[in-house]
């Protein structure tokens, strides 16, 4: 828990994970620039550019849609999903030194402002096929812009948890003005298969990934859980929560986090005060639950952010039968002391 | 056709236009008044915040007025 911002939230881990982005970025500028020069050494050297960062944007554009869903259906890959922003930064840069090197090749040689020529160099609106794709390509590096600027947590806090997340499901925009534009750039410049089959396959393993996902979430989300005769819901066995970690529940459509720790339980409310994070994804850490977004820290015992820190949450009471955990669907109010069960 | 993106694209100028004036200013005094914990913080990630403060002038001008009156 940090009180000041800091210019890039380095940890030895986001080091690590940024160097592998940094890697294969670099990696794949090669290969493709290789490749290139092999199969077709007439090319520019402007047109390799705007290729290979143009493909690189779209590949790891798929990529970071691609994290959202698997780590919901897979929680080893929630590292990916906490460090995913960086990964959004680099594939903006990747996107814009194409959509730069795009605006000089083909509309600085005319004395025609060059924004001005993307939009008017090809009028053919009302066509299904020629439409003028490079405007659907500027359209979104804009919003990718908008994404990109507003990542580090000053914008998180500062436009509210809620704008910041609007403004960030934009990328779902992005992503089908990204998918128009490779296509109807590939249908009216080249004719190869490659670029309209993989970017068909990459398509629908996003779709498919989403689908997937939200199904199971729903499925969650809306299990019907049994009651015994206090009211009190079932929640699962002491068995299925791993040591350290957390079980999420849906009660009346809140999220509970029942946490497991040195042979007790204890369940509070799964959105951090912070910025809205999932408590529940994260573990205790030194004796406190910390929040896998940004680390914030909360008691277990009473859902309330050790001192300093002023933050608080709701807190919920459970009971155990044999090694069946229950709990009371009635919220405490926030940071009220609940004692633990042993289990 | 050319009418309508006349009028995008000069809407579009004007906007980041007065958002690269009000980068400026954010950077100098702004920040500081929309939140005060970035006392603490290098000048850096003042300069960091510049291309959000570009992109979303509008929200934070009516935050500092808000703040103002507060």
């Amino acid at each position: 828990m940090g009180l000041d911002y800091q210019t890039i939230l380095w940890n030895k881990h986001k080091k690590v994970y940024d160097k592998l982005i940094l890697a294969f970025m670099l990696m794949y500028l090669l290969v493709f620039a290789g490749l290139t020069f092999t199969f077709n050494a007439q090319t520019t050297i402007e047109t390799l550019i705007i290729r290979a960062f143009g493909t690189l944007a779209v590949i790891m554009l798929h990529i970071i849609l691609a994290i959202g869903p698997i780590s919901r259906l897979n929680t080893s890959f929630l590292p990916l999903l906490y460090n995913r922003r960086h990964l959004g930064v680099s594939m903006f840069l990747a996107a814009a030194v194409h959509g730069v090197f795009s605006m000089i090749q083909f509309h600085t040689l005319g004395n025609v402002n060059p924004v001005y020529s993307i939009f008017t160099s090809n009028l053919d609106y009302t066509s299904l096929t020629n439409f003028p794709f490079q405007v659907l390509g500027f359209v979104a590096l804009i919003i990718l812009f908008f994404m990109a600027a507003t990542s580090h947590d000053f914008w998180l806090k500062n436009l509210s948890p809620s704008v910041w997340k609007k403004l960030h499901m934009m990328v779902y925009v992005a992503y089908a003005l990204i998918i128009l534009h490779v296509f109807l750039g590939a249908f009216q410049q080249e004719t190869s298969p490659f670029t309209i089959g993989f970017l068909s396959i990459g398509f629908v393993t996003i779709v498919s990934l989403h689908l997937i996902a939200g199904f199971n979430e729903v499925k969650t989300d809306t299990k019907k859980s049994e009651k015994d005769e206090s009211n009190w819901l079932y929640v699962c066995r002491t068995g299925e929560i791993e040591e350290d970690r957390a079980k999420i529940f849906t009660v009346d459509k809140e999220r509970v986090a029942i946490f497991k720790y040195e042979g007790k339980l204890s369940a509070i409310h799964n959105v951090c005060k912070h910025q809205g994070g999932p408590l529940g994804e994260g573990k205790i850490v030194d004796g406190c639950i910390t929040c896998p977004w940004h680390g914030y820290q909360y008691l277990p015992g009473n859902g309330q952010s050790p001192p300093p820190f002023t933050e608080k949450v709701a807190t919920y009471e459970l009971k155990l039968v044999k090694d069946k955990i229950y709990l009371n669907p009635e919220a405490f109010p926030e940071g009220t002391e609940v004692k633990p069960v042993n289990c | 056709m050319i009418t309508v993106i006349n009028s995008i694209l000069t809407i579009l100028g004007i906007y980041f236009g007065i958002g690269l004036l009000f980068g400026i200013y954010f950077f100098l005094a702004g920040a500081r008044k929309i939140d005060p914990i970035i006392n603490d913080s290098k000048w850096t990630v003042r300069l960091l915040l510049v291309p959000g403060a570009v992109a979303t002038w509008p929200f934070l001008i009516s935050k500092l007025f808000k703040t103002e009156k507060q």
